[in-house]
């Protein structure tokens, strides 16, 4: 049933063709660069992000509620493309948002980025909730589910389709990394997939998937050194 | 892979961790590490840097106009709020009853944990987790929608003078509910005889109040542990 489900390259082509005009859109939103990156630098220098978390903190309901109104679309966003499933990655949304409120005055902005920290802490609770999920025994599912699911999983192999880049110096190492290789990190980060997911995605033994990733993000950080 | 050295492998690992491929069990592995690992919390907090960038390659989804509100439901649970005496008078009888379904608890545990496919598959679960490290410390498990129980994955340390308080709120709910004090490391059954059914989507939190339980009735103290009821 596994080996029937993912490894047929019929199934293949037709989530990356559906996918195709999904991410001509993107792609529009990325090369453009522009639009979707610049915005968030023009924001990021008005918007003060350590002051709404030292105010988080003093427990000002508006801080967060501000923090919400500019970050909650992009957050639901990412969690949405991790765990592919809309009433889940509200919930996710809801608890980051409990959490960074909760753990306001734990964030040290000497340590790290403010938007770093909450884009974090809603990616933890989005990879733990679907690691956890993934735990469970295959006959708690229904199959019909799991079938779904899988449709509704366009991202395999469509890393290439677009331009990934994001103009950061991270970029060039990405760049000397295979390929395939680099389709496998990012494909991990966007959009959550396990390593058996990218071994069935990509038709890459799951050991080999395993070895690239570990040795990718090796190489990355010497690049980065 | 001799070349990979073992400074290595943490950071890698620690790669992997943001990345997101590890198994939930690594993941909770790791968690509990980066507490006395400063080193590895650095790697992640560096990996997690390195990586941003790439979340603006995810389109934006605009959040249904339900979810704010109920963020901010959420918040004022956690704040003092006007006494409702009455609510926590109840704890005697959640004591008794936490006695009482010890060994029945144990045994749920033990289907669940060694045996997740066996006929007694609850109707509903709970994993609690701490929100300061997402590290899952409780389980809620439902065989029906009157009867809950409540199972340690652990041990925790209570100061003294503080107690674990036990809370559910559904999602329609103005209030949480306390279910009781609850002992560390002890599994607890509860009826829901007072309370509505149990629901999808509710929610149970532990939180750290007084030995005596919350003098107003309504959460005061920090979450400890929180999550909500999935239906399986």
């Amino acid at each position: 049933m596994d080996g029937e489900r993912f490894s047929s390259s019929q199934l293949n082509e037709g989530l990356v063709k559906r996918a195709l005009p999904r991410y001509a859109t993107l792609a529009s939103t990325i090369t453009g660069a522009p639009r979707g990156s610049m915005r968030v630098s023009n924001l990021s220098t008005e918007f003060d992000y350590d002051d709404t978390l030292a105010r988080c903190a003093r427990g000002e309901h508006d801080a967060l509620h501000a923090l919400y109104r500019l970050e909650g679309a992009r957050m639901l966003g990412v969690v949405q493309r991790i765990v592919k499933d809309r009433g889940m990655a509200e919930d996710i949304v809801h608890d980051a948002f409990l959490n960074i409120w909760q753990r306001a005055a734990t964030f040290d902005a000497e340590r790290g980025n403010a938007r770093t920290w909450i884009f974090s802490i809603a990616r933890h609770l989005a990879l733990n909730a679907i690691r956890r999920r993934d735990r469970m025994p295959d006959s708690a599912f229904d199959p019909d589910e799991l079938e779904q699911e899988d449709t509704s999983r366009p991202e395999g192999q469509a890393f290439e389709a677009f331009d990934w880049q994001t103009g950061q110096r991270m970029d060039d190492c990405l760049k000397e990394l295979e390929a395939e290789r680099r389709s496998c990190v990012l494909q991990a980060y966007v959009n959550g997939l396990s390593h058996a997911e990218i071994a069935e995605h990509t038709g890459a033994p799951l050991g080999t998937v395993k070895a690239w990733i570990k040795r990718s993000l090796v190489r990355l950080r010497e690049c980065l050194a | 892979m001799n070349d990979v050295n073992e400074h290595d492998d943490k950071h890698a690992l620690a790669g992997e961790y943001v990345l997101g491929t590890l198994s939930f069990a690594e993941r909770q592995a790791l968690t509990a590490r980066l507490e006395r690992d400063p080193e590895l919390a650095r790697a992640v907090r560096a990996w997690e840097e390195r990586f941003f960038p790439y979340n603006a390659l995810t389109e934006p989804l605009p959040p249904s106009d339900f979810l704010w509100p109920r963020i901010e439901r959420s918040l004022g649970q956690s704040r003092p709020r006007v006494a409702r005496p009455g609510v926590w008078q109840r704890l005697g009888v959640w004591r008794a009853a936490a006695g009482l379904g010890l060994a029945a608890s144990v045994v749920m545990a033990a289907l669940l944990f060694l045996r997740p496919a066996a006929p007694a598959t609850p109707e509903y679960m709970v994993v609690l987790l701490a929100p300061q490290n997402q590290s899952a410390g409780w389980v809620v498990q439902a065989a029906n929608r009157r009867q809950i129980e409540l199972i340690p994955l652990g041990t925790f340390e209570v100061p003294e003078g503080k107690a674990l308080e036990f809370w559910t709120k559904a999602d329609d709910w103005q209030q949480p509910v306390s279910l009781g004090l609850v002992e560390p490391g002890q599994p607890i059954r509860l009826d829901l005889d007072d309370l509505p059914p149990l629901e999808d989507n509710q929610l149970f939190e532990l939180t750290m109040e007084d030995a005596t339980g919350s003098p107003t009735g309504l959460p005061t103290g920090p979450i400890e542990y929180i999550g909500r009821a999935v239906e399986i």
